[in-house]
């Protein structure tokens, strides 16, 4: 069977509505099982779309994406793995032969993405600063349509160009580049910090940053329990500067009463 | 300070609906999700701040640092904006503060609980159910994850209220508190050095037979050596505006793909 030309555009929008619900409403497209039942319904296949998207499903119990980090996504794997069972016949084996390698382009792209992303946001806020609110909105509604390009285009290539044009494309791109943007992507996060502790009184309160530093890097404490050591450190201040204010308003108080 | 509050609860689902589908859509590694939380806040901000000097400087001190859960983010934003209807433009460092100090112990929960656990149980029953050709339980996923955008809206709300609050219960502290909430802050910012920055370099050096990974002796020295100076020196050249933060994020994935091609990090 041949995907009709509104199929094969179905199929590429649902593929980059992955990575926008996934990041947004989380409505699931990033679960195989859920996303196969769409793209089920969009080749006219659902027994299939089911057994891919159970297949699938099970393989990435597990996986999420925490903070940030970028991994391949087995959503998308499950649309490309739909249609090419839908066209070839072929079985699961035969979508993940195209679909890993798809889901494996994206990854490269979302680290792009993400990069791209950041000039976006700097753009916006020269735009807010020059009072230019709605163009300040606008950029910043690229973001998603960014999100969207990350698997819609490595989609719209496997199924326009076809499976191997992607291994192509991933292979033809240097080991430096793909090694460098993996170490990029976890090398970045540091200007995010950087720029958090510039913008608060880190100088004044440096014993606050060390000791955060310390929980994790000597006791590897969850962000949980580094946040309760937080609330009590701050609670100590808290009472602290209470007792100092309540002190100096007893000695104003003590002053008047000599002046009579 | 104390001012009437301005956001009536159509403003605060409207800041909701325009958060949720945003989120991480605007991702970045600066400022991670700073750019949505402007986009969803913007609108009411503009109602907080008739003129247009603070309604900029409040835009401005949202484009700063944020990163939580999508999920559990709701109840932070609206707490935040609450501090910021009540407290107005002098409760800003609060406000960032307050976002920072909460952003860490929000993720965590909400990557446990709604990244992990909960996918991984429908996941699991919904997947060899569908092995099967049984359809239902991943049509109930989908339902119950269209039916918890609901309480997400909610929990803008709840926070927006229990913010407001907040900022009436402590009255003229604020100044405290927001010297409070700069050390919770700072704290978790410490923390997230060695969570967040990852550097690590794969090197060996030979020694007659015995081979030695730089790493583990940089371990022994100091834990996250490389996190640490990477930090710092980041933060003295942004610090002294020395570059700008476009120019520092080029020199890195210059400086990554360099040394990704001599196998100096990994």
């Amino acid at each position: 069977m041949q995907l009709a030309l509104w199929q094969s555009i179905a199929l590429i929008v649902l593929a980059g509505l992955v990575p926008v619900d996934k990041y947004g409403m989380t409505f699931g497209l990033r679960w195989p099982v859920i996303t196969s039942v769409f793209a089920g319904l969009i080749v006219g296949d659902m027994a299939t779309a089911l057994y891919i998207g159970g297949t699938l499903q099970l393989m990435s119990l597990g996986i999420a994406s925490v903070g940030g980090s970028s991994i391949p996504e087995y959503g998308v794997g499950a649309v490309v793995a739909v249609a090419i069972a839908a066209t070839s016949g072929g079985g699961v084996e035969a979508g993940l032969a195209i679909g890993i390698p798809v889901a494996m382009l994206m990854v490269q792209f979302d680290v792009l993405a993400k990069i791209a992303c950041g000039g976006l946001v700097q753009y916006a806020q020269k735009l807010a600063n020059d009072r230019n609110f709605k163009g300040m909105y606008a950029t910043l509604l690229c973001g998603p349509v960014l999100m969207f390009l990350t698997a819609a285009v490595p989609m719209a290539i496997a199924v326009f160009v076809g499976g191997d044009m992607v291994n192509a494309v991933l292979n033809a791109l240097p080991a430096w580049f793909t090694g460098g943007l993996t170490v990029a992507s976890k090398m970045l996060p540091v200007v995010g910090v950087a720029l958090l502790l510039t913008y608060m009184p880190a100088s004044k309160f440096f014993a606050a940053v060390m000791l955060g530093f310390v929980l994790v890097a000597y006791f590897s404490m969850s962000m949980l329990g580094v946040a309760l050591v937080g609330v009590i450190v701050c609670l100590v201040y808290w009472g602290y500067c209470a007792d100092k204010s309540a002190s100096s308003a007893n000695n104003t108080v003590m002053g008047e009463l000599e002046d009579e | 300070m104390s001012n009437e509050t301005k956001l009536t609860k159509a403003d605060l689902r409207r800041a909701a609906l325009r958060w949720m589908p945003m989120a991480v859509n605007t991702f970045s590694y600066q400022y991670q999700q700073a750019g949505s939380v402007v986009f969803a806040l913007g609108p009411a901000l503009r109602k907080i701040y008739q003129s247009d000097d603070e309604y900029v400087e409040a835009l401005n001190n949202h484009f700063n640092y944020f990163n939580a859960h999508p999920w559990m983010a709701n109840l932070v934003l609206g707490a935040a904006l609450g501090i910021e209807d009540e407290g107005g433009i002098a409760a800003k460092e609060a406000v960032q503060g307050f976002k920072v100090a909460l952003m860490g112990p929000m993720a965590g929960i909400g990557d446990s609980l709604i990244w992990v656990l909960y996918p991984t149980i429908m996941g699991s029953i919904a997947g060899s159910l569908a092995l099967q050709g049984n359809i239902s339980l991943t049509l109930i996923w989908l339902a119950l994850n269209i039916a918890f955008m609901f309480v997400r809206v909610w929990m803008f709300e709840f926070g927006y209220t229990s913010g407001t609050k907040l900022i009436s219960m402590l009255g003229d502290r604020v100044s405290m508190l927001t010297e409070t909430l700069a050390i919770l802050g700072l704290v978790v910012g410490g923390a997230l050095i060695p969570s967040v920055v990852k550097i690590t370099t794969p090197l060996t050096f030979t020694a007659g037979e015995s081979v030695t990974e730089i790493q583990s002796i940089l371990d022994q020295i100091f834990p996250f050596l490389l996190p640490v100076l990477a930090t710092f020196v980041c933060y003295r050249l942004v610090k002294g505006n020395k570059v700008s933060i476009s120019v520092l994020i080029l020199i890195i994935v210059v400086i990554s793909m360099v040394c990704a091609a001599f196998g100096i990090l990994s």
